[in-house]
């Protein structure tokens, strides 16, 4: 019987989250890239069960990606350098949008290699009703700046983000970028300049070695490292994002489990991403959910909304 | 509407089947989905509730060797043919029957049919051969159907007591010529495929092999399926690990969504 509570509204009110304007029936939403556009994962889970999901990140023209070897498994992670394939924005509005049930809540993610593209892309993408929202994935070269990541310079970050927001109506997340020195700054800049929300972090750039080769592992040379191994490193950043700013924070970085998920909502995280973990068992986002929701009965979690930055004190703080 | 969830397996028996080659079978419970041959599955070697604190971590993409009836009824027993080449395949060498894994599947797109099915030849080297043996017991209930294997030495021809209990006609190429043909098992597709009529040719194999085995069947003008394999992360189409090469400005396809079976002509071979 434990089980059937899940689907029942009721039972499940305690999940329910408001994230950047949105009004989500719980905090767990999977991670761009790694749910392809939800069309992938029905079989697999239920989509109008899970907060929603961000589909995979589109450019306004579609993109083939990188030549093999893509992928590679390092201890409790994994690298990638798929580099953005993608179907394209109008491939995915016509083409993918149709197809995704209509409960299921769906997140765009946009990536570009100049400040244009994205605005022409977040245009498109925000007038459509089904896009309930837009993630813009800051961990790109630009092209001007001789290729620096639009997530690792403030300035660049803010021109984006500012231009961005200018052309579109409704949620703007910012998916922010782990490789720089001060994540807390960035946060400040897409606070500035009108972000709704941000989603921290995004893969950590990285590189291994194949000793026989004496070559990167990858084609591309340097990947972006997720799974467990970033974990810790993800739950610094939403505390320090969280202490930094208010605008609502969706935590992102090897959650694998409901526990995982708990630990970024009390650092702060008012949703949280399921990336890496939907490729170890595509059934993950909705186990989670009946995790938090047996953690919440069993501790008599009103609402897992309370729960947000209530991380305590270090031990030597405390008097 | 999720009807192939990830599924929790049990260990029946983790045997060797000689040459280095071992058989890991399992059982799996309640419904799944009928698989045809050459598709494969993901396989944890633990239970769904460990698969975070796994080391290494990402599932591994693994041919269905062989299916079978449960004793129960209900449920199926698959096998998986592997040899140990890492960490992933040691720790399933290292499984004691009775240990629980995690399996997704059946996944991706299986070999397709003979055509006017008059006959069939199904060439296989080293763990290649692993993908073929679900084939070749049904081809050879409905045709003729000539299976061409190869490895290093006789031991290490991978399930060749099984191949030999089904009606078919067998032959074997060595390396080291302890068995059968010295030389490639490529060499014998040739003179095979002149002496008899055959409507498709099917290969799994190193990659050097099936090339040879796509340009033999080229010239002759005859459909051939090759079975690709590729490390992945998610076996589901989701994180694009697996992609490769379909020729020169053709883009990519990918090998669990998309293969792991493809009509050879689909590839682009001077970049595999």
């Amino acid at each position: 019987m434990g089980r059937l509570l899940m689907s029942g509204t009721v039972d499940a009110e305690c999940l329910m989250v408001d994230f950047a304007g949105l009004r989500l029936r719980n905090p767990v939403l999977a991670a761009s890239g790694t749910f392809g556009y939800g069309l992938e994962m029905q079989s697999y889970v239920d989509l109008e069960k899970i907060g929603g999901f961000v589909a995979k990140s589109l450019t306004l023209e579609p993109r083939y990606g990188n030549s093999p070897p893509r992928i590679a498994e390092v201890s409790s992670g994994m690298l990638n350098s798929i580099s953005l394939e993608n179907v394209g924005v109008e491939a995915f509005i016509r083409q993918k949008l149709p197809e995704v049930p209509q409960e299921a809540l769906v997140i765009a993610s946009v990536f570009g290699t100049e400040i244009a593209h994205y605005v022409e892309a977040c245009e498109r993408l925000s007038s459509e009703d089904r896009v309930a929202a837009i993630e813009i994935n800051a961990s790109c070269p630009h092209v001007k700046s001789g290729g620096i990541e639009f997530g690792q310079n403030a300035q660049i970050l803010g021109k984006l983000v500012g231009q961005v927001r200018s052309s579109t109506v409704g949620t703007l997340l910012v998916k922010l970028s782990p490789n720089v020195t001060d994540i807390a700054e960035m946060a400040r800049v897409c606070e500035a300049e009108g972000a709704d929300g941000i989603s921290v972090i995004n893969a950590l750039q990285a590189l291994d070695v194949d000793l026989k080769e004496r070559r990167s592992v990858l084609w591309n040379g340097l990947g972006g490292l997720s799974g467990p191994a970033i974990l810790p490193v993800a739950l610094r950043m939403v505390w320090q994002c969280f202490q930094a700013v208010s605008i609502p924070i969706c935590g992102i970085g090897g959650i694998s489990s409901a526990e995982d998920a708990l630990k970024f909502i009390l650092c702060g995280a008012q949703a949280i991403q399921v990336g890496t973990a939907n490729y170890l068992n595509p059934c993950s986002t909705e186990a989670i959910v009946g995790g938090l929701l047996d953690y919440c009965q069993e501790n008599r979690v009103g609402s897992i909304q309370d729960l947000v930055g209530c991380l305590q004190p270090p031990r030597w703080k405390v008097s | 509407m999720t009807s192939r969830p990830s599924r929790t397996c049990t260990v029946l028996s983790n045997e060797s089947m000689g040459g280095g080659n071992f058989c890991l079978r399992l059982e799996i419970s309640g419904e799944w989905a009928r698989s045809s041959p050459g598709q494969f599955v993901m396989l944890s070697p633990v239970a769904p509730s460990q698969f975070c604190f796994s080391d290494p971590l990402l599932p591994r993409p693994m041919a269905i060797y062989r299916t079978d009836a449960t004793s129960s009824g209900s449920g199926i027993v698959i096998d998986v043919a592997y040899k140990v080449v890492g960490r992933g395949t040691a720790l399933m060498r290292a499984a004691l029957p009775g240990s629980l894994m995690t399996v997704v599947g059946p996944l991706g797109q299986g070999f397709t049919k003979p055509g006017d099915g008059i006959g069939a030849v199904l060439i296989g080297g080293g763990t290649g051969i692993a993908s073929l043996y679900e084939h070749a017991r049904i081809l050879s209930e409905h045709c003729r159907t000539v299976v061409l294997l190869g490895a290093n030495t006789a031991e290490m021809i991978l399930g060749r007591v099984d191949f030999e209990g089904l009606s078919l006609e067998l032959h074997v190429a060595t390396e080291d010529g302890s068995l059968g043909s010295h030389g490639l098992v490529t060499d014998l597709l040739p003179s095979t495929l002149e002496e008899m009529p055959c409507s498709h040719v099917y290969a799994c194999g190193p990659t050097s092999m099936m090339r040879e085995v796509a340009a033999i069947a080229a010239r002759r003008r005859i459909p051939c399926d090759v079975s690709i394999e590729n490390n992945m992360a998610c076996g589901i189409g989701v994180c694009l690990g697996c992609a490769i090469p379909l020729g020169e400005g053709k883009g990519f396809a990918l090998v669990c969504k998309d293969g792991p079976v493809f009509d050879c002509r689909t590839l682009g071979w001077e970049d595999c």
